[in-house]
């Protein structure tokens, strides 16, 4: 894991000092609300429906146990006992007291953490694929590239104060957990002709009010150009990017309205003009940056052990869990194990601190101190040995967070919604509950399907990619949710497209039943999943099912 | 103000120490919930129902004040008409399931005011 520097300690410890001061100035009202707002949000201190949230990043989705100790702390001493794991791998108190942020900074500096630039017109957190540095299926581990992103993109004068806010996620493998398509800038981390790492570069994709997919605007750029290239595209965007309308910042709109030709055209021509400056990577600083994502020290399986999990337990509750929360590990004898946040009937990505110190307790154990956040609002263990598996599974049964469910329909991102959120208009939360009890029973059944669930337009519970999605409004005052179908966030992005008429509280829920009942009648056999049969088949005879009564 | 403003309203803001939703009371004190909340029934109650909220908040004691439109029950029992504003005032509703929940203790409430002589603090005689 990369390890604060000097300068990186001091930065972080300058930004809570002043910060404390800005807290104290407005309690004593030196300070107005407009003059705090802006300094707040820059710390990732929002005010949320009930009370201020805290938004603190987890770079790329990487904590330790250390760390995740700390936020068990916060959530224990200064919050009200849990917390909260957002779409964008980060963490959300949802309780703290204005006077007591400034604390709570500091516990963060303690481990290596802040809250910078979690809100705020500025490069956000960067994202990456969760199983990154563990799977087989990538080129490189891309989190060394994340990390270089980060420092490039910390308080950069120049994009401190962009049209909108800004988010870039890196993944290194064709089979895409990072949702690159639907980000500000899509990074994927390839083997280039000559050997060497080099990306493809796609920028404009979004959700939100006009959900749009990333265009690939360069191929096979090398790596040594990663930075001057994100400088000239964060600049082009800068420039041009309308701010006259918030609705229509982001880069997603520039990028529309010019077309990706004459975007990647601009991009090219500044690049041209600063790819050999001071932006131009080192070969020594990118080794520099690797070695603190160098793999761990694995340990040879002995001979005769098998490379795959331990499938013949006897246990089959055991056997489910195995079979959906372990994943191939490039090592052989290792595992990669989800620890799903989505238990049936339970509140999607929320952990008592509780259970964050026991995931910290089995991290340390069984995976090297690593843990992982998932945009998918899961946990991972990224190198548990196999032997270790009946241990980690024993360990998560006892703080209730041995569900058997990653990828599957109970497996829901929902936003906080209208339980939390001030932009929110219908709550997300207990659609993803009620859903998840109804279709418990069957899921192993249904197989994989992913249902997405954001209470507004705004769309952090990326129901535009969902192969469900669902869409809270409001209708006369009212809750009211609209279904969607067929989207996807990986590799085969794609945005799902409105059934119809939405539906009442609890109208949608009978709605996802039809549509996972219309499939379940429909497909050719188990294996053809939701997705596949959809495209297949087309939305018809799921509008049908959904409509045709009411007509 | 405003054609839309509803005449049945509170007035209602988050406290600035903590962010709790809080509402106007006939002694001019920020409480959280809506006993003994003033009701503003004409514009011109309305308007001094703002004022206050404005003075409030630059007093930096609440955020970000704005009225609730509301339901008045035949014994005055008030509900907003928004189910946002329902789920404000009731608070998440999915507090019993979450994981480790533990209930916020108390805040310290405001003081309130000293009576004055022949002059009422509550907003609808302002």
């Amino acid at each position: 894991m990369y390890r604060y520097d000097e300068f990186d300690a001091e930065f972080v410890r300058q930004r809570v000092a002043q910060f404390r001061d800005q807290v104290e100035r407005r309690v004593k009202g030196e300070l107005t609300e407009d003059e705090f707002r802006p300094l707040r949000l820059m710390n990732g201190l929002y005010l949320q429906l009930h009370a201020y949230m805290l938004r603190i990043a987890v770079p790329y989705g990487t904590l330790s146990s250390r760390q995740m100790r700390k936020l068990a702390h916060i959530a224990r001493v200064y919050d009200r006992g849990y917390g909260h794991f957002t779409t964008r791998q980060n963490l959300q108190f949802n309780w703290p007291a204005l006077g007591d942020i400034p604390d709570i900074l500091a516990e963060l500096a303690e481990v290596e953490m802040h809250a910078i630039q979690t809100s705020g017109n500025c490069i956000r957190n960067v994202t990456a694929d969760h199983f990154a540095g563990a799977t087989a299926e990538e080129v490189a581990d891309p989190r060394p590239y994340a990390e270089i992103i980060r420092q490039w993109s910390s308080l950069h004068p120049e994009f401190s104060f962009l049209p909108r806010k800004f988010k870039v996620a890196v993944t290194a493998a064709e089979r895409d957990r990072a949702a690159i398509q639907v980000h500000d800038i899509g990074l994927h981390l390839k083997r280039l002709a000559d050997g060497g790492l080099g990306f493809a570069v796609w920028v404009g994709g979004g959700q939100g009010r006009t959900p749009l997919l990333a265009k690939k605007i360069r191929d096979n750029l090398p790596e040594a150009d990663l930075l001057s290239y994100l400088e000239a595209t964060l600049r082009i965007y800068n420039l041009h990017g309308r701010r006259d309308n918030k609705y229509k910042a982001r880069i997603k709109i520039l990028v529309h309205e010019i077309g990706a030709d004459a975007f990647a055209a601009q991009v090219e021509e500044e690049w041209q003009r600063i790819r050999d400056g001071a932006l131009k990577l080192p070969e020594d600083e990118i080794k520099r940056i690797d070695a603190y994502f160098a793999p761990p020290a694995f340990v040879a399986p002995p001979a005769g052990a098998s490379a795959k999990p331990p499938t013949g337990a006897p246990d089959a509750a055991f056997e489910r869990w195995i079979v959906r929360n372990t994943h191939a590990h490039k090592q052989r004898g290792y595992a990669i194990v989800t620890i799903s946040l989505k238990p049936i009937g339970g509140v999607p990505g929320d952990a008592s601190a509780a259970q964050m110190d026991a995931v910290a307790d089995l991290a340390q154990r069984y995976s090297f101190d690593e843990v992982r956040v998932t945009h998918e609002q899961n946990l991972v263990l990224p190198h548990v040995c196999l032997g270790d598996l009946r241990a980690v599974y024993d360990g998560l049964v006892a703080i209730g967070l041995a569900e058997a469910n990653a990828g599957l329909v109970t497996d829901i991102i929902a936003c906080p919604g209208l339980d939390y959120c001030a932009l929110a208009n219908a709550r997300s939360i207990p659609i993803a509950q009620r859903i998840s009890e109804r279709l418990a029973t069957r899921q192993d059944q249904i197989g994989d399907l992913k249902i997405k669930i954001s209470g507004c337009i705004n769309a952090c519970g990326h129901h535009h990619v969902g192969h469900i999605g669902i869409l809270g409004v409001e209708k006369r005052g009212e809750e009211h949710y609209q279904l969607l179908l067929g989207g996807s966030g990986a590799e085969d992005a794609a945005l799902a497209a409105i059934t119809g008429p939405g539906f009442g509280p609890t109208g949608i829920v009978d709605a996802v039943e039809k549509v996972v009942d219309t499939y379940l009648k429909l497909r050719k056999d188990p294996q053809e999943a939701f997705l596949s049969a959809y495209g297949r088949l087309g939305s018809a005879p799921f509008k049908e099912a959904l409509y045709a009564a009411a007509a | 103000m405003s054609k839309s403003a509803p005449t049945i309203s509170v007035l209602t803001a988050n406290r600035l120490s903590d962010g709790a939703v809080v509402f106007l009371d006939f002694d001019g004190v920020w409480v959280e919930g809506l006993r003994g909340a003033v009701v503003a029934r004409s514009p011109d109650e309305v308007r001094a129902l703002e004022s206050r909220g404005a003075f409030d908040a630059a007093r930096n004691i609440v955020v970000e004040p704005y009225l609730v439109e509301m339901h008045e029950a035949a014994d005055g029992g008030l509900t907003p008409v928004r189910f946002r504003e329902r789920v404000r005032l009731g608070g998440p509703s999915i507090l019993g399931d979450v994981p480790g929940y533990v209930e916020a203790v108390p805040a310290k409430p405001q003081a309130r005011p000293e009576p004055v002589a022949g002059q009422p603090v509550h907003a609808e005689a302002a």
